[in-house]
């Protein structure tokens, strides 16, 4: 096996305790010195995310595109953008990423084509030619008309009008991304034909984009129509039957009841973004209370088995605010965009670090949470340096600016001339790439990346923080959040064991109730671990008493540190957190 | 057999003579000498050993509750654990010697209780005693159940177990959802109802918002303008919800117990409902799933009460009673909160706690007037309803003085 060779498990339900990592190829790094990231630069950084412990990168959109939406309004789904390489890059990314053990999953957009796609420069040249009915046409703008406007900024209606075709025709997004119409059975076909051109080229699975606006009928909010529902089913089976190992990670930024719906009966989505939680962490942590947290998990149904949450804190569009109440949105918008620049459509266009005001200690309780609730976190690229944003950028470019790798020219991203850059990098003070930068972090053994780095390694020996139980623990101060995740018999493994074995394990349904077993059917006398986590959200030292009376006589253990803490009692245990603190502990029962 | 009558009676009270709780009740009536003891009830709940006794007492005719239980003298420290200061003596249950003592100290006899006190459907595997105040003492039964024993008897039904059975019979959910009751004799000896882990006190959430808003930096033109809400621990959201079932409990009161005219002189416009009369942060609990109003006790000791040891009477009046008590508890919180901090502080503390304590009133009253169906029972605007909260308020601050 060659040096740093780390082979992919043949393991059906990965996606259930990968770590994902999203990145923007055209920000990542750049070999070939246009100013513009690129496949072959992706290659060349494998080895940095491999270190970083990622499990799965998820590629923001590489196809040909007039970049009107960030890639989002695709012109050809069949190819790369060639600025970004070629087919043949990709393949070479991915075959590179599976030797070092990291799947790829990519971007795909169904809901609608850019307006430069030729399936819609056919369509719209005149009302009978072979693609005239694959976008939705019509002669005024009246029907649907309730359904809202995504993108209220900078759109007043779903409807444009095209003067070539003297019609107007539907978008749910921008003007210049048409709608693609699947009620016309030959564009599902053709899109299925682009989900197996990609797979078959090595790619493990989707993140599908704005997956509830596929259809559209009268009399409704035109989003999640079962028939939708119906297309997505068909996709699936097709994996299934064709596919093995791969995911469908949907974007459905929905109530958690609706989410849910895109699960189906397992046979639909392998996972869903879990949006509401996102804002409501933030929340939590400028709240100083745990109720926005646990009230949204409390109101999350369960999921079939075989099907995992996607959770984040920020990636490359806004912190969406569209799954808040009005009055939450009011208060997040003062608490964390007070400057109007700062928000777009419903939410607020930042990065992690300046949202919290660059506080580490809230960076690591945020990541402390997205590693240990329940779903596989999905991290955004430069997140794990503590990067910042350019809020005087345009659109959501502010939060896609070049991954920072070395104080060199160009925060080493790339070589080209300064002004060739697709966007300027960071240079302000504080976030600027000649003071956050990897080369910097790596070298520092304290920096947040190596704490991150450690959290991960962590997070892969428990698989309890895969898909084990949740239960949120009662504490009198409502600013510590409590929790313990408990292993289900018969669920994921964790990294190392299964790494030694090689084989795929067999995987039995899960039983949350059955304590009595080991989590770990291969090794059935091996005691029950389960890890709590406990959080003060509060930026004051917070005590804790939790009732641990299940745990009696056990010796809680620190992950990070493998501390041992003061043996459970029968009485209320008492922990003291630091400001914004986080503790993950192990609780070995029958000890 | 069980241990005598008289046996009991002489190991019971001088126990109530050496309990904090009794002694604060009967401080009230405190001659200097003791009143004369009675025995006025026993049940043998659980013949045996370990064994489970209902003893009632009256003293000055006053009847108090106390759960005697016995175990061989052997068994019985290991069953009462950290509870040793609950033994009340040693005595004969006709097989020998047995130590006797306050039953809910033992966690099997307390589990015992708990299927007694519902006459078989609960049983629990597990119980604590979480709480002990003047009128009762509480256990947590597998964190999921709630018992409240009461200690000072009165006459079924207390206004509690009456006001809880009405609200979950009319279908009002934000309250713990009663269980069962135990009665005996006329008495009320113990209610059971709902658990739910983690529910925090209104107080609780009260303080964390003014630790913040403490702990941040206002500017003064901010402040002049009230503009409080801009601290990270703001309450208002969380007070526009409580309003809102604040405005369904007395919806619900309205159709579980009727409504009133005022009479000539009481508060404002509007009829009169059975209020819940003792409404305050400490009553309201938020939970994973909002606000419960998680309190319809009558405890002597807390509360605002300014004659803390009589029973509170149910009443009808204005429902901006209680609007008016919730929104003085937000003023005795600040006021607390403000103490705690450093006295050189405390000139700018209390510009922050008036500015915070209106923004939330205000907040209070937006949610209860949102209410659908409300104005029937508060007929007046808006305004004018602020304007009347704000004297009802001062005056509860008056008379605190």
């Amino acid at each position: 096996m060659s040096p740093g060779s780390r082979p992919l498990l043949d393991d059906p339900r990965w996606y259930e305790k990968a770590v994902f990592y999203e990145l923007l190829p055209r920000g990542f790094f750049d070999s070939d010195a246009d100013g513009i990231g690129d496949l072959k630069g992706l290659r060349e950084k494998l080895e940095y995310l491999q270190w970083l412990g990622v499990d799965c990168i998820w590629l923001l959109p590489f196809y040909p595109s007039p970049l009107h939406d960030g890639g989002y309004d695709i012109s050809d789904f069949m190819t790369v953008a060639p600025e970004l390489g070629s087919v043949d890059d990709l393949a070479a990314v991915v075959a590179e990423a599976h030797r070092r053990g990291i799947r790829i999953i990519s971007d795909l957009v169904m809901n609608h084509t850019s307006d430069e796609h030729p399936w819609f420069v056919e369509s719209r040249s005149s009302r009978d030619n072979d693609k005239a009915d694959w976008y939705v046409w019509a002669d005024d703008n009246h029907r649907f008309a309730n359904v809202r406007v995504i993108f209220c900024d900078v759109e007043q209606s779903n409807w444009t009008f095209d003067p070539r075709r003297q019609q107007y025709y539907w978008h749910r997004f921008y003007h210049h991304q048409p709608d693609l119409n699947y009620e016309n059975p030959d564009v599902a076909d053709a899109m299925l034909g682009v989900v197996r051109f990609w797979l078959d080229l090595g790619l493990d699975g989707f993140r599908l984009d704005a997956v509830p606006y596929l259809y559209k009928a009268e009399g409704t909010t035109c989003e999640n129509l079962p028939a939708t529902h119906k297309l997505l089913r068909r996709i699936r089976s097709e994996i299934d039957s064709s596919y093995p190992n791969r995911v469908l990670l949907a974007e459905v930024n929905q109530w958690p009841d609706v989410v849910t719906e895109y699960f189906g009966d397992g046979d639909e989505c392998h996972m869903c973004f879990n949006f509401p939680l996102m804002p409501r962490m933030f929340m939590a942590v400028r709240r100083e209370q745990r109720f926005p947290i646990t009230e949204i998990l409390a109101q999350t149904p369960p999921i079939p088995d075989g099907c995992q949450w996607g959770i984040f804190l920020r990636n490359h569009d806004e912190l969406t605010l569209e799954m808040v109440t009005d009055e939450e949105r009011d208060y997040m918008y003062a608490e964390y965009a007070r400057d109007p620049r700062m928000r777009r459509n419903l939410g607020i266009r930042r990065r992690l670090a300046p949202l919290v005001d660059n506080d580490r200690r809230v960076a690591e309780l945020l990541h402390g949470l997205l590693l240990s609730l329940p779903g596989s976190p999905v991290l955004y690229y430069g997140d794990e340096l503590l990067m910042g944003d350019n809020i005087y950028l345009g659109d959501r470019d502010g939060v896609r600016t070049p991954m920072q790798w070395s104080p060199d020219r160009n925060a080493g991203f790339s070589r080209a001339d300064f002004a060739q850059l697709y966007l300027p990098p960071l240079m302000d003070p504080v976030h600027g790439y000649q003071a956050v930068n990897v080369e910097a972090e790596q070298r520092d053994p304290s920096s947040f990346l190596h704490w991150l780095r450690h959290m991960l390694a962590v997070r892969h020996q428990y698989p309890q923080f895969a898909k084990g139980s949740f239960e949120v623990l009662p504490a009198d101060n409502p600013s510590v959040l409590a929790y313990v995740r408990r292993p289900r018999a018969g669920a994921a493994q964790p990294d190392e064991a299964s790494d030694a074995g090689g084989a795929q394990r067999s995987i039995e349904p899960a039983d949350a109730d059955d304590l009595t077993r080991s989590s770990d059917p291969l090794h059935p006398d091996w005691p029950t671990v389960s890890v709590l986590c406990v959080s003060n959200l509060s930026r004051f030292a917070q005590p804790a008493e939790l009732s641990l009376g299940r745990w009696e006589g056990c010796t809680p253990i620190e992950l990070l540190g493998r501390v041992p803490f003061p043996k459970i009692t029968s009485k209320p245990y008492s922990v003291t957190l630091a400001p914004y603190g986080i503790y993950l502990f192990e609780l070995v029962e029958r000890c | 057999m069980p241990p005598a009558p008289s046996a009991l009676e002489g190991l019971v009270v001088p126990y109530l003579q050496r309990q904090p709780w009794f002694l604060v009740y009967m401080a009230r009536y405190d001659s200097g000498l003791w009143p004369a003891f009675r025995l006025a009830d026993l049940e043998i709940v659980l013949d045996g050993r370990p064994g489970l006794a209902s003893v009632v007492v009256t003293a000055a005719d006053r009847p108090f509750h106390v759960l005697v239980g016995w175990r061989d003298a052997a068994q019985a420290p290991a069953a009462l654990g950290d509870h040793q200061g609950a033994v009340l003596g040693m005595c004969d249950d006709g097989s020998g010697e047995v130590l006797c003592y306050d039953a809910l100290a033992d966690e099997e006899l307390a589990t015992v209780l708990l299927a007694v006190a519902s006459a078989g459907s609960e049983r629990a595997t597990r119980a604590r005693v979480v709480q002990s105040l003047v009128s009762h003492a509480s256990l947590v039964y597998d964190e999921r159940l709630f018992m409240k024993s009461y200690r000072v008897l009165e006459p079924a039904p207390r206004p509690e177990i009456e006001l809880l059975g009405r609200l979950d019979e009319v279908g009002f959910e934000q309250i713990l959802r009663p269980v069962a009751n135990w009665k005996r004799n006329g008495w009320d000896l113990a209610l059971v109802r709902e658990y739910i882990p983690g529910a925090v006190e209104g107080r609780w959430l009260a303080l964390t918002s003014l630790r913040d808003l403490f702990g941040r930096n206002i500017d003064e033109e901010k402040l002049r303008r009230d503009e409080v809400g801009g601290a990270g621990g703001d309450l208002s959201s969380e007070m526009r919800r409580l309003g809102e079932i604040t405005g369904g409990l007395h919806l619900a009161l309205a159709e579980a117990f009727g409504v009133r005219p005022l009479a000539a002189g009481e508060a404002s416009p509007g009829v009169g409902i059975r209020v819940h009369g003792d409404y305050h942060l400490r009553r309201v609990f938020r939970t994973d799933a909002g606000w419960i109003v998680g309190g319809f006790g009558d405890d002597p000791l807390i509360g605002r009460s300014d004659d803390n040891l009589t029973r509170r009477e149910p009443r009808f009046a204005s429902p901006l009673e209680d609007l008016a008590d919730l929104s003085y508890s937000l003023r005795q919180v600040a006021t607390e909160a403000v103490a705690a901090q450093p006295p050189v502080t405390w000139a700018q503390a209390e510009r922050l706690a008036k500015a915070w304590e209106r923004r939330n009133r205000g907040s209070l009253l937006s949610g209860y007037l949102g209410v659908d169906g409300i104005s029937r029972l508060v007929t007046l605007e808006r305004s004018e309803v602020a304007e009347e909260l704000k004297s009802l308020v001062a005056a509860r601050t008056t008379a605190a003085c």
